[in-house]
């Protein structure tokens, strides 16, 4: 069963009953990417949200040099898109990749939209998601405009518990906005203060 | 004695990557019927067959990694593979060697091919398992037991037909060097071709084989050629392994640890709080510092 976490996603999420949950489910489309598989490319419109059943993926930018920025990453549970390219059509400034072979299911826009005129619940669960990411992209810009690096590895470990060993130092700290070295530095120093 | 048969035979799956220096088939827990819990306490294989590696002057390998709650155990048929960890710990082991290191509490390590092999490149094959430790010794301190092959205990065959190494447990009163949590035996067995070696391991024990090289033949009826893995039935204790070629092949037997496993990634526990408390205890710096 590919639709495992998604389900209970909903089911703790969402105030509708089972049989709505399970239509949702069936409409979404669940695809297996290998790791290294684009979901969205900078410049495409994005036309679906990803829900995270299994794997992980990450959303980054890349700067006139050439380079990469990483937004945000997605394990397990996780809902990622690009919400302005797919609500106002525009193209895409990110790209979403898999960092891991991943299973995800495919939410397609106009879809969302249909539940949300149809289920009150949807529209409200839907308005949660919407504000939840806000108060996160908030977080992010006040940790990377003011927070010591430490600061900020401390809210990335807390924010994402199994993240850090399953990726290259480079990318944790190119979420971070610091230098891999200055991430190696905070872990070392944290690591002192354990003894 | 009743007799122990082949409960089924597994293929090499496609291999993958392990960082870019271990190329790996993976038996444990790889398939629904290889699942931790049906073969613990060994809770993981993977298998690097013999592999070419070119030279280069940057060695392969796997960066800095945490484990906590079980064992690795390193068994090298050909290459070097040099180890370092956050205790201060690091070495070489080459052909025939074996590393056996009890990750327990926590250690971040990191494996990599050897450098000055590296630089001249050559066929490389390592089997890696994964010991689970019972419960009362997940926390327990890490260690190392590093069993060289000049000192392995052998056990030579009649008309020098070939012999059984010991690496853990024993095979006939011969008891290997390493010192394990629960009981546990691991060989590898070399064979001539026509030997024939009798084995037996309370029925309880989960059993495998995993054929290094050549071929065999179980209880003369289940051929299991190079690369592939047996898993034997827990029912009956004794079979035998007959080689139709020269044969090396990797034998291991251990008492199943009857606790509920929390698994993810490189750890291994009992309880799903102590998962959570393993990411945590790990990104704060708790498994020490080891520089990539």
């Amino acid at each position: 069963m590919n639709s495992f976490r998604f389900t209970n996603f909903l089911t703790s999420n969402i105030e509708i009953d089972q049989a709505m949950i399970e239509h949702i489910v069936q409409k979404c489309v669940t695809k297996i990417v290998e790791k290294g598989t684009f979901l969205l490319q900078q410049g495409d419109i994005c036309q679906h949200t990803f829900f995270v059943e299994h794997g992980l993926l990450r959303q980054f930018s890349i700067d006139s040099k050439g380079k990469e920025h990483i937004i945000q990453f997605a394990p397990e549970n996780w809902f990622i898109s690009d919400r302005g390219s797919q609500y106002f059509k525009q193209p895409s400034s990110y790209f979403i990749q898999a960092l891991e072979d991943t299973t995800v299911l495919l939410l397609d826009e106009a879809f969302i939209l249909h539940l949300s005129k149809v289920s009150p619940a949807f529209l409200e669960f839907n308005n949660k998601l919407l504000h939840n990411h806000i108060l996160h992209l908030q977080t992010r810009i006040t940790q990377l405009l003011s927070a010591t690096a430490e600061e900020r590895y401390l809210h990335f470990i807390k924010m994402y518990p199994d993240i850090l060993w399953r990726v290259p130092q480079t990318l944790v700290a190119s979420y971070l906005g610091i230098t891999p070295e200055s991430l190696s530095r905070v872990r070392k120093e944290l690591a002192q203060k354990q003894k | 004695m009743k007799t122990r048969n082949v409960e089924f035979i597994m293929a090499p799956r496609q291999p993958h990557y392990v960082g870019d220096g271990f190329r790996v088939h993976n038996f444990i827990p790889g398939s629904t019927r290889t699942t931790m819990q049906r073969m613990n306490p060994f809770i993981m294989l993977d298998y690097n067959s013999k592999f070419h590696f070119e030279p280069t002057e940057t060695p392969r390998g796997v960066g800095v990694h945490p484990h906590r709650g079980f064992e690795t155990v390193t068994v090298v048929y050909k290459g070097k593979v040099e180890h370092h960890d956050s205790h201060g710990g690091g070495g070489i082991i080459g052909e025939g060697d074996v590393q056996w290191m009890t990750a327990a509490s926590g250690v971040l390590h990191k494996e990599f091919h050897e450098k000055e092999w590296s630089k001249k490149g050559g066929d490389f094959q390592v089997a890696q398992i994964w010991v689970n430790l019972p419960a009362k010794d997940k926390m327990s301190t890490p260690k190392y037991q590093t069993l060289l092959q000049k000192d392995m205990q052998k056990v030579s065959l009649q008309n020098e037909n070939g012999y059984v190494e010991v690496i853990a447990g024993n095979y006939e009163g011969t008891q290997g060097n390493a010192s394990t949590f629960t009981p546990i035996h691991l060989y590898n067995v070399r064979l001539k071709k026509g030997a024939s070696l009798p084995l037996q391991f309370p029925e309880n024990y989960n059993t495998a084989l995993l054929v290094i090289e050549g071929s065999i033949i179980i209880n003369d009826t289940e051929q299991v050629p190079t690369n592939y893995f047996a898993l034997m039935e827990n029912k009956g204790e004794s079979f035998s392994i007959k080689a139709d070629e020269d044969a090396l092949v990797l034998v291991l037997s251990g008492e199943p640890i009857n606790e509920p496993i929390a698994a993810h990634g490189p750890f291994v526990m009992n309880t799903r709080e102590e998962l959570l408390q393993a990411f945590d205890d790990f990104n704060r710096g708790k498994f020490g510092y080891l520089e990539e």
